[in-house]
């Protein structure tokens, strides 16, 4: 468990280097969400885009990004608002453990 | 048709930026350090000429800058309200600074 | 929104990264525009043709590589950047230093890229 001064007021992971999937399970908790492979699988392909864009993604490039990866069935608002209710790309990047995306409007 | 405005002295890269686009259609008002581009005789002043735009320089400006009276002769001098009519005439403005 | 509210909008980026804070003001405005549906091109114009270098380190730096952001603006429908081709050359840079789907234009290029946008903003 890290102290919650690891994380920002908004409970955002301050250092990315302390995320590991334990912390994911940590604060999805903290947001009443059960991490199932389907939640990893997107996890996952967030922590890539990550790497090659330097970015979190807003909502649209994520439902792009989750299509080109994963395909028309799961590149849709509907599924990753079924994972990641309300905010998927805020959400989905917060359990990630990356950084709040900027263009979050 | 683009109302350009110029805030930065001729030496800073804003100003080769911009005449690389100036166009006959266009105007250009200074502002700023920006009206130390129309000083008569100047190498930027002769660039600002060639490039056919309309000139304008900000009153208040050029008169603190002290270059009121050594403007090129095609420079137009306008005040704040002058400023706005010219961004009334041309719906597109683009800043270079 | 309607199709007749959407309107073109031209992003002109002309300082270095990471030296001044105008290239990312840019890109935000680019992708704030993007977000709501609005079309958007990028200019690359002067020197903010350097933004587009990929070799850029900036961890230790602790900015972002403009570049790697840069790369990932397809995915929020902004296809095609603009490069300034004399300013390129002039930095010596050649088309393999640069994002592959750039497009390279003259000064009358850069002038019709003005002219047939409804707003264009410099940065």
């Amino acid at each position: 468990m890290l102290p919650i001064s690891a994380f920002d007021p908004e409970g955002f992971l301050r250092e990315l280097q302390d995320w590991t999937p334990e912390v994911a399970e940590q604060i999805a908790a903290g947001e009443n969400i059960h991490l199932t492979p389907a939640h990893w699988e997107i996890l996952e392909l967030l922590r890539a885009y990550y790497q090659r864009f330097d970015s979190s993604p807003a909502m649209r490039p994520l439902v792009k990004w989750v299509a080109q990866q994963l395909g028309p069935d799961k590149g849709r608002s509907i599924y990753l608002l079924s994972l990641f209710p309300g905010s998927p790309a805020k959400l989905g990047s917060k359990i990630a453990g990356l950084p709040k995306p900027d263009n979050c409007l | 048709m683009l109302l350009h405005t110029l805030s930065r002295s001729p030496a800073h890269s804003a100003l080769r930026d911009c005449l690389a686009v100036l166009g006959p259609d266009d105007a250009l008002l200074l502002l700023g350090d920006g009206v130390y581009a129309a000083l008569a005789g100047s190498e930027a002043a002769e660039l600002l000429a060639a490039s056919g735009a309309a000139l304008f320089v900000l009153d208040a400006d050029a008169a603190l800058a002290g270059v009121r009276e050594r403007l090129l002769p095609g420079a137009t001098v306008v005040d704040d309200d002058g400023f706005v009519a010219l961004s009334e005439r041309y719906s597109r403005q683009l800043a270079w600074y | 929104m309607t199709a007749a509210a959407r309107k073109s909008i031209l992003v002109v980026s002309r300082h270095a990264h990471p030296g001044s804070s105008l290239p990312r003001s840019a890109l935000d405005t680019a992708l704030a525009a993007a977000a709501f549906d609005q079309p958007v091109a990028l200019l690359f114009q002067g020197e903010g043709v350097l933004q587009l270098l990929s070799e850029q380190d900036s961890r230790a730096a602790g900015v972002r590589n403009l570049r790697k952001v840069l790369d990932s603006l397809p995915l929020y429908e902004i296809e095609t950047l603009h490069v300034d081709a004399a300013a390129a050359a002039a930095f010596g840079l050649d088309r393999d230093a640069l994002p592959a789907g750039a497009e390279w234009l003259d000064a009358a290029g850069i002038r019709a890229l003005l002219a047939r946008h409804d707003h264009v903003l410099g940065f």
